[in-house]
């Protein structure tokens, strides 16, 4: 059905939105994965930058066409992920959020400084495109309802196979799962890898969507909102990331005739949503469901 | 039954050409975009943008609508909030284009908003009145065609202010410069440096974190550098005051002064005594007798707040949109466009006649070259020192 | 420049920096010691507590010190209004009372702007005058934030410690089941909790506006400056909030003044994130 309805409209604005949502359900699948070893990154808009600046700068000095700079937009990302995840993942709940917290801001300070290579504040803009056939907005919904679909996809199986099992494990119990013999840190580097390697890739694919990278796409407000889009749609069920980040990107839009109270009224409607669906809206209906 | 027919017919008649009369006479809705940052860190621009906007609107309402060629138009601004950001500025373009199919935009302010709208307005051939410092929003392949910068950036009124400030003050050697490290300050300071630099000043400078309010720390560095003029360049408003009052609490005695801006009334309200002596580049005189009528309806509307500079170049840009609506004789955007573009001499708002330059720079005359003042505070009161007219280039 | 004089006036800087950071800090690890709960409305709060004497002492100048203890306890009791609706639905619920602050924060924060428009403005100071101590500037109204955080941490330790409430306070942040068996009543020891944490959070806002500046905004940099603090201190530990408020404030102003804003940042955050990784409840905070 996703693949079908753009051949109804050319309304510019639907595909667009249409792209970010699919775009935006990368990164809250992806921190969903990191979120089911029980950990929440605060870090993960990030490395959605540093895919984005990776892929682009690649792009822009060294000449690389879209998918070899992709890869290493991913691989940058993943290096960090994988040098800082041994440190950090140690650290449980709470402490995990702030460390994460503050290593975003640090990326983020870090695209601001280096102003020579990122452009600082002012951010790329002219970088080559993905390829002209991507230029018209049907055909990048195409391509990005295939990556999208296909990093969910990724996603979803992992969380559904053995490896699924051992991380549910893991967060439940995770002194159990140690002496069962699961290298409880050793899952937790690989998943948080698998992580921001995918968010990488939203970010490369962002860039050349909004044609624009500048640092404040990827600040503390971007993590929370990946952050926002789990909670909301459901930490523990596969379509909760999906349905949050429906929920995240569209509600705005529905508020733009408010334009004084929009704000007002988003905020409201997150504490109700908390406080009476504490479950997220997936795991409401999960409850329901199983209540009968 | 003939009669019949014909007292029909003549009765439909009647009603269409009533209809027709109506119709003539009531105006019709013309849907002007606002792309303005309403949350995030630039609301006081975005609220500015939209009050000047609005007040424009209501001018014309009040002589009974805009009258282009034979028809009346009640112009109708839909208001987006872009919320500063790259992404918040393309989605609120796209949903204004293909959406609510606005042809004319006025708005966004930040650069990383205005780059990433463009994209979607050059394609659709929407006009586009905005502004936003990046050299690459006029300067770029296709020599902007629908974007028109309609507020002098530090590249219009930087060299002419530093000019002024070397004959009147020609003891002056050193100059610093604090600026925040957001899409502003980074090009700002740069571009001020060398206009600095090209006029023999020698230049220390020193960015922040936006967001900072403590600059005690920053200041008493600046201080050991024994510098005659602090330029506040690129900061906003909020933290103009602030660094006047430490800066002179931390005993700094040379001039201060902020090529940019404005922020002369945010300063007096938050330096007070300290501000004695602050000089400004300032787009508007608030106390200027042919502000009266602007300042008593911005009142009536939006309260007693201080009023934020911008508010009359967005005023002002309304007007420009529709006077060139009303030269073009239609709203067909490339005849509109094109009345733009030739609107020098034109006087709708309050900051002087439509002079368009920036061809040397930019590639193309799409900067607007208003009128400026240099001010300075004195006994809390802003007195107007020069009024310079950027030079075409 | 590393001269005598500008190491004293980095000093000075520095204690005035510190004050204004622990009374930030102190609502915050009230709040999260008692009752768990991450509070981001706490820049919201602080930005009424600035309203309150905007209104009380700059428009209707009371006495400053009825003025600034007045609009404290009033943004206080409009707190425990705040309490009831919103904030007792999310204790000991980590994600949701982070979203669902958030949301009461954008909500409380662009009200504020709707009725207070989003420009800056000033309170009066409540002492303009500048001290002059040999080469060191210290103006007066630093001094007094100073005071006020001597004061308002002592007061505060001495509730902690010696009075019944105080005690409460604490068996219930141990273990707030044992304390209900105990006859301590967790509802009610959690308003009082929540009322002390917004009146410090709020008295820690109206003297930040009132050095700084007010508008709805000023929350932003509230808030991230007790996220700092707290976690250097180590969250829940009052004392830890102190000491986590003193180094910030010495480090911020030395860092800055000697090597300029970037490399402060950049250091403190790497410290931050070091102290985290190697000690993350904080210096005086107790592991879990």
């Amino acid at each position: 059905m996703l693949a079908i309805w753009p051949i109804f409209t050319s309304n510019q604005f639907l595909l667009t939105m249409a792209s970010m949502v699919l775009l935006s359900a990368i990164g809250a699948a992806s921190l969903n994965l990191i979120i089911r070893t029980g950990h929440v990154s605060l870090a993960h808009a990030g490395f959605m930058g540093i895919g984005a600046y990776g892929c682009v700068l690649a792009q822009l000095y060294l000449e690389w066409s879209f998918p070899i700079a992709l890869i290493f937009g991913c691989l940058l990302s993943g290096l960090v992920a994988l040098a800082v995840g041994p440190i950090i993942l140690r650290l449980t709940g709470k402490y995990f959020v702030l460390v994460t917290f503050m290593l975003g801001e640090i990326i983020r300070m870090i695209f601001i400084e280096w102003k020579s290579l990122t452009g600082g504040s002012n951010g790329l803009s002219n970088f080559p495109p993905i390829h002209p056939i991507f230029e018209s907005s049907i055909n990048f919904y195409y391509l990005a309802l295939i990556v999208s679909v296909l990093c969910v996809a990724l996603c979803w199986r992992i969380l559904t196979s053995e490896l699924g099992r051992a991380i549910d494990s893991m967060r439940e119990a995770e002194k159990v799962a140690l002496c069962s013999g699961v290298p409880v840190i050793k899952i937790k580097i690989l998943i948080f890898v698998i992580g921001c390697v995918l968010v990488a890739i939203q970010g490369a694919f962002q860039a050349h969507l909004i044609k624009f990278v500048d640092p404040t796409s990827f600040n503390d407000l971007a993590s929370l909102n990946f952050v926002v889009m789990n909670v909301i749609g459901g930490m523990f069920h596969v379509a909760g990331p999906l349905i949050g980040t429906i929920f995240i990107s569209l509600f705005p839009e529905l508020l733009r005739d408010y334009v004084d109270y929009q704000r007002v009224i988003f905020g409201v409607v997150l504490i109700i949503v908390m406080a009476a669906l504490p479950g997220g809206i997936v795991g409401t209906f999960a409850r329901l469901r199983g209540k009968k | 039954m003939f009669s019949t027919r014909i007292l029909r017919h003549v009765l439909f008649l009647l009603m269409f050409t009533a209809l027709g009369i109506a119709r003539a006479q009531a105006p019709e809705e013309l849907k002007i975009g606002v792309i303005a940052p309403l949350s995030g860190g630039g609301t006081a621009w975005g609220l500015a943008l939209q009050r000047g906007a609005q007040l424009a609107v209501d001018e014309v309402m009040a002589k009974g609508g805009l009258k282009i060629g034979d028809k009346v138009y009640a112009p109708k601004l839909v208001v987006f909030d872009s919320q500063y950001t790259a992404a918040g500025g393309r989605v609120a373009a796209e949903r204004l284009i293909s959406v609510e199919k606005v042809k004319f935009i006025i708005g966004p302010i930040g650069s990383p908003e205005v780059l990433g709208a463009l994209p979607v307005t050059m394609k659709s051939e929407t006009l586009m009145l905005s502004n936003g410092f990046a050299v690459p929003i006029l300067k770029n392949p296709e020599n902007s065609p629908y974007n028109f910068r309609v507020l002098n950036t530090s590249v219009e009124f930087g060299p002419a202010m530093v000019k002024w400030y070397r004959e009147n003050y020609p003891k002056s050697k050193k100059v610093a410069m604090i600026g925040p490290n957001d899409s502003v300050g980074q090009m700002v300071v740069p571009q001020m440096a060398e206009v600095y630099k090209s006029q023999g000043f020698e230049v220390w400078s020193e960015l922040y974190e936006r967001g900072s309010k403590e600059f005690t720390p920053i200041l008493l560095r600046m201080i050991a550098q024994k510098v005659d003029l602090f330029d506040l360049a690129g900061n906003a408003p909020s933290e103009v005051g602030l660094m006047i009052r430490q800066a002179r609490q931390s005993g700094f005695k040379g001039h201060i002064w902020q090529a940019g801006g404005p922020a002369v009334d945010e300063a007096i309200a938050i330096a007070g005594k300290l501000s004695e002596g602050y000089m400004s580049f300032n787009v508007f005189d608030f106390d200027n007798p042919k502000a009266a009528n602007f300042v008593k309806a911005y009142r009536a509307k939006y309260g007693t707040g201080i009023i934020n500079a911008q508010t009359p170049i967005w005023h002002n840009a309304t007007h420009m949109l529709f006077e060139s609506m009303r030269r073009s004789g239609g709203t067909d955007v490339k005849a509109v466009r094109n009345s733009l573009e030739k609107l020098d001499g034109y006087e709708g708002g309050l900051v002087g006649p439509v002079s368009w330059g920036g061809l040397a720079e930019y590639g193309v005359n799409h900067q607007l070259l208003h009128e400026f003042l240099i001010v300075e505070v004195r006994d809390g009161k802003i007195m107007t020192r020069a009024t310079i007219t950027p030079v075409k280039r | 420049m590393f001269s005598m004089a500008m190491f004293g006036q980095a000093l000075v800087n520095g204690v005035s920096l510190s004050a204004i950071y622990v009374l930030i800090a102190l609502g915050f690890t009230l709040l999260f010691g008692i009752m768990r709960v991450v509070n981001f409305a706490h820049g919201a709060f602080a930005m009424l507590g600035g309203y309150a004497l905007f209104f009380a002492y700059g428009q209707y100048q009371l006495p400053y010190a009825v003025a600034i203890i007045g609009s404290a306890l009033l943004v206080a009791s409009a707190g425990l209004i705040f309490e009831y609706f919103v904030v007792r639905w999310f204790y000991h619920k980590m994600f949701q009372s982070m979203i669902g602050l958030m949301g009461l924060n954008m909500a409380m924060v662009f009200t504020g702007v709707i009725v207070w428009d989003a420009h800056e403005r000033s309170i009066p100071a409540a002492a303009s005058e500048v001290l002059f101590v040999g080469d060191l500037v210290i103006p007066a109204d630093r001094v007094v934030v100073l005071a006020v955080a001597i004061v308002v941490l002592f007061l505060f330790w001495m509730f902690i410690s010696k009075t019944k409430y105080g005690l409460a306070m604490r068996a219930a942040s141990q273990d707030v089941e044992i304390a209900g068996t105990q006859g301590i009543n967790a509802r009610r020891i959690y308003q009082v909790a929540f009322f002390i944490a917004i009146f410090m959070t709020a008295l820690a806002g109206s003297l930040y506006t009132q050095v700084y500046a007010l508008s709805p905004f000023v929350g932003e940099r509230i808030l991230m400056v007790a996220f700092v603090v707290v976690i250097l201190g180590g969250m829940g530990s009052i004392p830890g909030a102190a000491l986590g408020g003193i180094l910030l404030g010495l480090s911020e102003s030395f860092l800055s003044t000697f090597f300029g804003a970037a490399v402060s940042t950049f250091v403190t955050f790497g410290a931050v994130i070091l102290l985290l990784v190697v000690r993350p409840w904080g210096i005086l905070g107790e592991p879990e």
